[in-house]
Parts: C-alpha cells; sequence; structure tokens
C-alpha cells in the first residue's frame, strides 16, 4: 500500500544509524550536529553546525532526534542574541517524529516530539515548540513564541488556529516511521 | 489528491444510515478515524460533537504556567504573569526599556529575559513593532506588570459596572440557590452555571410567554425571593454623546487601519475601542485541557494528564483503537518505476491516481485494512449502491434518463465473503522497525502489477495478507458522460471474538470513501452541450 520514494544511491549518504544524508546538503561543522538515527536530510538543506557559542572545544549545537526530516532546501541556523553586552548562538534542539517542510527556516530553541512544520515557514529565534503541535504551511512563527502542545499554529504572524485530536502522537509516529521506510535508494 | 476513507458518527441520531455522500450534511457527518472516540459502555462511535467537554485545567499557552482554577476567576481568565498580547497582531509582547542607546536592534535582543535598563518600560512587539508607550502605558519596573494592567481593566467603567451588577445579584442567587432545585440541577449539570440561571428567570419574569429554564415546582416561584430584589441603578447614565465622536471619528479617516478590526476589538478584555489607535495591550487569555465524556453514559473517553503540557492521557478511548483502519491507493508500478529512473527524488503525494480518473474508464484499487485488536477479526465490505444525484445536483445540459444513471459503479468482495484480518500483535512493530520492507516491498510490487493487470473482476478480493494488514482489491467502473467526484457509502461490519466464548460479536460502522474527481472526457461533453 505503501508508495516508495525512491532517491539514486549516489546522492545519499546513509550511516550506520540509518541517517540518509544528502549529498548536496549543506552541513556546516558537521562535529556539532547530533542526528538521532533514521534521520533524513533532504537536498539543498543547510545545517549550520559551525554557529556555536564563543568558546574552544566542541559544543553540540544542533540536535536532532529520530525519523526526523529536514526538507528540501531548509535552513536550520541556531538562535542568537545579545546577552549582557555579548553576543552568542545558542543550542537548538529538535526531538523525535519531526518533520520540517520544504524552504523551512528554522531558528527555534526547542523543538518537541512529534512535531509537524510545514513548508515555507518562518519559526523565529528562540521559538519552543512544544510535543505534537502543529504549523501549518507559510506560516512565519515570530521570535519568543511558545507554541503549546497539541495545538495548530497557523498565519502571519502565527495564531493559535485549533487544537490537534488526542491522537496525534500516534498519528504522527506512524506517518514519520512510514516516510522513512517509503524513503528507499535505488542502484542506477 | 489521495484518496480518503471517513467514517461515520450518527452523533447520537435515531437514523443510523448517514445522508448520501453527495448531500451537503454528508461533510458533518464523516470524519477522519483518528478524530473519533469509542464508548465502550455504549460500544458506539463518538466525534468532538457529541461528546460533553469539560475543564481539567487552565494554563497559559505562552508561559505555559498551570493556573489552578481558584485563581482564574480572580485574575479573569488571563495570564497573571508577564504575558501580554499585542492589540494589533495578537502576538506576544516583550519587556524593554526605553534605554536611550540600545538602538532597534538593541530591542529585539533583549527581548524579555533579565531586562536591565532604565525606567520606564514598556511592551514591544517583536513583529508589527507596536508598542505600549503609543497609548501611554509604561511601567516603572520590569516586574508585575500584569498586576498593574489589571487594576488598569479593573478601573475600566465596564468592569466597575459589572461589579455592580453581579455584587446586585449575589444576594439574589444565594437565595436562590440555598432555597434551590436540586433535582433539577440534577437533571441538567451542564447548566447549574449561576449566571444561566439568573438569566433564564429572568427571561422567564420578563417575557410571559418563555418557561423558565429549571423546571421548579409551580408553587415555589411565587415564593421565590425574587420579587425583593430593588431596582438597579446604572453607575453612569448612558447619554448618547459618544455617537458623535464616533460619527466625527469615521468623516476625519483616512485609512480603514485606522478603525480596530473586529478580531482586534474582540480580544480586548472590557473596552472594545473603534479606533486602532486606542487599543490597549491585554494579558494572554489562558487555555484549558478538556476531559471528554460520553454525553449519553457519561463515562469519561478522555482524561489528560494534570501537567499542562503532557500530551499523555489517563484515559484515552479512541475509535483507532477498536475500529479497523481502512487506507485506499490506486496502484500505479509504471509510476513508481519512471520516478526512479528521474534524478530527483520527489514527494510521494502526486502518485497516487496521478494519471487521473477519466470518464468511461475502469480503474482497479487496493483497500487496506489494519487490524487495531489482539484478536483476528472478519470484515464485510458493502459499497452502498450508488443513488443517482437528486435532480438539483443533475448537470442542466443533461437529459433526465441520463441523470438517472449512476455515475460510476464499485466492485468490491461480495458483502457476504468475510475477510479475515489477522491479530494486531505488538511484534510486528519491531519489525517495522527493522526494515523488513527491503524485502516486503517487492513482493508488494509484485502484487500490485497482478492487481493492476489482471482484467475485469480478477483484482477483486484478497490480494494481500500481511501482519495485521489484509489488502483488499475493489475497482471503479467510470461512466462514460460522468462528472463529479468518486464518492460512496461504505457499511463496513466486523466480528471479533468477545467475552462469550460460543458467540463472536459484531460491529457495524459507515464510512465514506472519496476516490477522486472524474476528469470529463472532452469530446464528449462538447458533443452533448450542443
Amino acid at each position: 500500500m505503501q508508495t516508495p520514494i525512491y532517491y539514486p544511491k549516489a546522492e545519499f549518504i546513509e550511516t550506520d544509524t540509518g541517517n540518509k544524508v544528502s549529498r548536496r546538503a549543506t552541513i556546516s561543522g558537521p562535529q556539532n550536529i547530533i542526528l538521532g538515527g533514521k534521520t533524513i536530510i533532504s537536498n539543498g538543506a543547510i545545517i549550520r553546525g559551525d554557529l556555536k557559542r564563543a568558546g574552544p572545544g566542541h559544543a553540540v549545537v544542533i540536535s536532532l532526534g529520530r525519523y526526523c526530516l529536514v526538507g528540501e532546501g531548509c535552513v536550520m541556523r541556531p538562535p542568537y542574541k545579545t546577552y549582557r553586552g555579548t553576543f552568542n548562538y545558542y543550542p537548538m534542539k529538535i526531538g523525535d517524529f519531526v518533520h520540517i517542510g520544504a524552504n523551512t527556516v528554522v531558528e527555534a530553541a526547542t523543538v518537541g516530539n512529534h512535531v509537524e512544520i510545514g513548508k515555507n515557514c518562518v519559526i523565529g529565534k528562540f521559538t519552543i515548540i512544544k510535543d505534537c503541535a502543529k504549523i501549518a504551511d507559510n506560516t512565519i512563527i515570530p521570535p519568543n513564541t511558545v507554541i503549546p502542545a497539541l495545538t495548530l499554529f497557523s498565519g502571519s504572524p502565527g495564531h493559535f488556529i485549533e487544537d490537534l485530536p488526542e491522537s496525534t502522537q500516534e498519528v504522527v509516529e506512524a506517518r514519520t516511521k512510514s516516510y522513512y521506510t517509503r524513503f528507499q535508494a535505488v542502484e542506477r | 489528491m489521495t484518496p480518503t476513507v471517513l467514517y461515520h458518527c450518527p452523533c447520537l441520531s435515531s437514523d443510523p444510515i448517514p445522508p448520501p455522500p453527495n448531500a451537503p450534511s454528508s461533510s458533518y457527518q464523516f470524519h477522519p478515524l483518528h478524530e473519533l472516540f469509542f464508548c465502550e459502555e455504549c460500544d458506539a462511535v463518538r466525534c468532538n460533537r457529541c461528546v460533553s467537554v469539560e475543564v481539567s485545567g487552565y494554563y497559559c499557552p505562552n508561559c505555559l504556567f498551570e493556573v489552578p482554577s481558584a485563581s482564574v476567576r480572580a485574575e479573569k481568565n488571563r495570564c497573571a504573569r508577564n504575558c501580554f498580547m499585542c492589540p494589533c497582531c495578537r502576538n506576544t509582547l516583550s519587556v524593554v526599556p526605553s534605554d536611550p542607546s540600545d538602538a532597534d536592534d538593541g530591542r529585539l535582543l533583549t527581548g524579555g529575559l533579565g531586562v536591565v535598563g532604565e525606567p520606564p518600560f514598556f511592551l514591544y512587539c517583536n513583529y508589527c513593532r507596536w508598542d505600549s508607550a503609543e497609548v501611554d502605558v509604561t511601567f516603572e519596573k520590569p516586574t508585575g506588570l500584569a498586576a498593574q494592567l489589571q487594576r488598569f481593566e479593573d478601573s475600566a467603567p465596564d468592569s466597575l459596572e459589572f461589579e455592580r451588577l453581579k455584587e446586585h445579584f449575589e444576594p439574589f442567587l444565594r437565595a436562590s440557590s440555598s432555597s434551590g432545585h436540586p433535582q433539577a440541577t440534577h437533571s441538567h449539570p451542564a447548566h447549574i452555571n449561576p449566571i444561566t440561571a439568573a438569566a433564564s428567570s429572568a427571561l422567564a419574569r420578563d417575557i410571559p410567554g418563555v418557561v423558565k429554564y429549571t423546571p421548579a415546582p409551580r408553587g415555589r416561584r411565587d415564593k421565590g425571593p425574587r420579587d425583593e430584589l430593588s431596582e438597579y441603578r446604572s453607575r453612569v447614565e448612558v447619554a448618547g454623546t459618544k455617537d458623535t465622536s464616533n460619527v466625527d471619528f469615521v468623516r476625519r479617516l483616512e485609512e480603514v487601519s485606522q478603525v480596530a478590526a473586529l478580531s482586534q476589538r474582540w480580544t480586548s478584555s472590557w473596552t472594545t475601542p473603534l479606533r486602532s489607535s486606542d487599543l490597549r495591550p491585554s494579558r494572554i487569555p489562558l487555555r484549558s485541557k478538556k476531559t471528554k465524556r460520553c454525553s449519553t453514559c457519561r463515562h469519561i473517553l478522555i482524561k489528560p494528564e494534570q501537567k499542562a503540557q503532557s500530551v499523555r492521557f489517563k484515559i484515552k478511548l479512541v475509535a483507532a483503537n477498536y475500529l479497523p483502519a481502512m487506507s485506499i491507493a490506486f496502484p500505479s508500478p509504471d509510476l513508481a518505476r519512471q520516478r526512479a529512473a528521474g534524478s530527483r527524488q520527489t514527494a510521494a503525494e502526486d502518485t497516487s491516481g496521478a494519471s487521473g480518473l477519466q470518464a468511461g474508464g475502469t480503474y482497479p484499487f487496493q483497500l487496506a485494512l489494519t487490524n487495531p485488536l489482539y484478536d483476528p477479526i472478519k470484515v464485510r465490505l458493502k459499497a452502498e449502491p450508488q443513488v443517482p444525484p437528486p435532480s438539483f445536483t443533475a448537470p442542466a445540459g443533461g437529459s433526465p434518463e441520463k441523470a438517472k444513471r449512476p455515475p460510476f459503479v464499485v466492485r468490491l468482495p461480495r458483502p457476504e465473503s468475510e475477510i479475515p484480518v489477522a491479530a494486531f500483535a505488538e511484534a510486528w512493530e519491531y519489525e517495522d522497525d527493522e526494515d523488513m520492507f527491503g524485502g516486503d516491498d517487492d513482493e508488494l510490487g509484485l502484487e500490485r502489477e497482478r492487481g493492476g493487470g489482471g482484467g475485469k473482476g480478477k483484482g477483486i478480493g484478497v490480494i494481500e495478507r500481511r501482519a495485521n494488514v489484509t489488502v483488499v482489491g475493489g475497482e471503479v467502473v467510470i461512466g462514460r458522460d460522468a462528472k463529479g467526484s468518486i464518492k460512496f457509502n461504505m457499511l463496513v461490519s466486523y466480528t471479533y471474538r468477545s467475552d462469550d466464548p460460543l458467540a463472536d460479536e459484531e460491529f457495524t460502522f459507515y464510512t465514506v470513501v472519496d476516490l477522486g474527481v472524474i476528469i470529463p472526457r472532452v469530446g464528449v461533453e462538447s458533443i452533448t452541450s450542443d
């Protein structure tokens, strides 16, 4: 029943834990990025792991959980601010089963589990998205917004639209898992 | 468009048969499976429209603070911490100091956290750049702003008037609740709040024809303390002065944006100003977590955990755990192969039914049934015969006998034939994880070809069984002059093992299947319209 989504095998690098990272994605500072496993980074995505907190050594800048999808042309950039006179980047944490649609810019501080973010969205700096929330396509979330669990946000600026059904968690989990299994390599 | 299967909720209606799929009322009675609940006690499906809802807790959507219900009333259902809403765009405001050294950029960066700066402080919107200094709302210190703002709200004339009204009616309400109608309140638990009671009795008094809502014994009504109420005098006499100023304002109006939009006005707490320049910041309204009950038997269907941001539920009786899940797809093996040949990775959304449903064609489809129960079930399917669309939906050009012919015929396995679906087992969940789909998919591809290649009637029946999923083939034959969408009601009944070992129990429900829109044949179209 599940229609597979095929991709040429050479286009993606598959890691031991099942992450699939496109060769056409721009991954800066990979040593500062954690992928949870079975996460897909699509073509043209930009992940800025190089924008880390000032100071020596490694620091986790962006962490993504399991079964995530970073859509085509997405930009994942850690949030920054000047606090007490010093400019700094702050880490970004993204939970499990999170799908981010194509051409979306994410500068959130935290994104919970089972979150769906649509296409062409802008998620402002230091946004906190709680579990099972959903951001509709073309939504602009201004900086410092908090999005409560099980709510749908849409519009510009993004507003609360409705409560999501109680079974959202199961639905999103099944969908993200099936997306991963459908995403298959073909030899050419 | 992907084909959809929606499930029927009779919503306590006595008539369990849903309306025809093309009727406008149809869309209100069918829901996606994951939005439905299931009452075990009544053995029936419930939807959001037919459950009764209770508030189980309040929280602020911005600071996520769980507000105890005792303080909700005192704080007037709004957040009493530092959460404010922009009156222009409803975005959250941040507190900024009026530090002269801070440029515009600085404002954005200080955003609410640990503000150190010079007073006065004001509220600033990151999105539309509105700031509270525009309406002369500034603060000496950046803490306890909500209390300051609430004091301001409470001193509004409308609010004072309301307080007075409440005071005026309080003794009456207390007296009427103590003299009480216990049996009445018992039969209408949803309407016991004092304001409803007061309103209904006031209505009953003023308008002779209206029966008082609470079915109180007749004799008691005359003795009620209601007549002892003294006359209420408002604080200010309502005078017509306001209107002329509004007329003046409208006369000088230059831009539409000077008038506050309705959406901006009704979020405002007490005063709903006409001018957008008069709009004031308001505290963010609280939101609630809800408990849902079956409205017939009062059993709890949904009970959230106490913690506001938890997505777990203490009780969650959703239909997806009881009814078999159904999904429908058109097999399209050729298309998938073409796609693989293409170099770009593509979305799957447009693969299903991509070729379109041409009028006059026959299209096989696959219906996957997934069993959520721990026992095997047997499913029977019956597509409701396609009723010809009633005359008002018939195309104007079509002759009557043409409209009578059903636009399409759906072929499914015969209604008597039982389709077995194996039991759900957690083990399959793990297999899912462990990539069993590699091998499985080839098999799927083969099956698909067989289903697609088979001639008339060949692809009908069980195509594949794996884990707790059974795939059934069907086909739809579209008439030559058909138009509109292919939508039909389908009666689904399934038997499952019950507690009684001798007899199996059966549950029946309706679904509506939407396969997509028929593409009319252009040539035929032009001839008939002549």
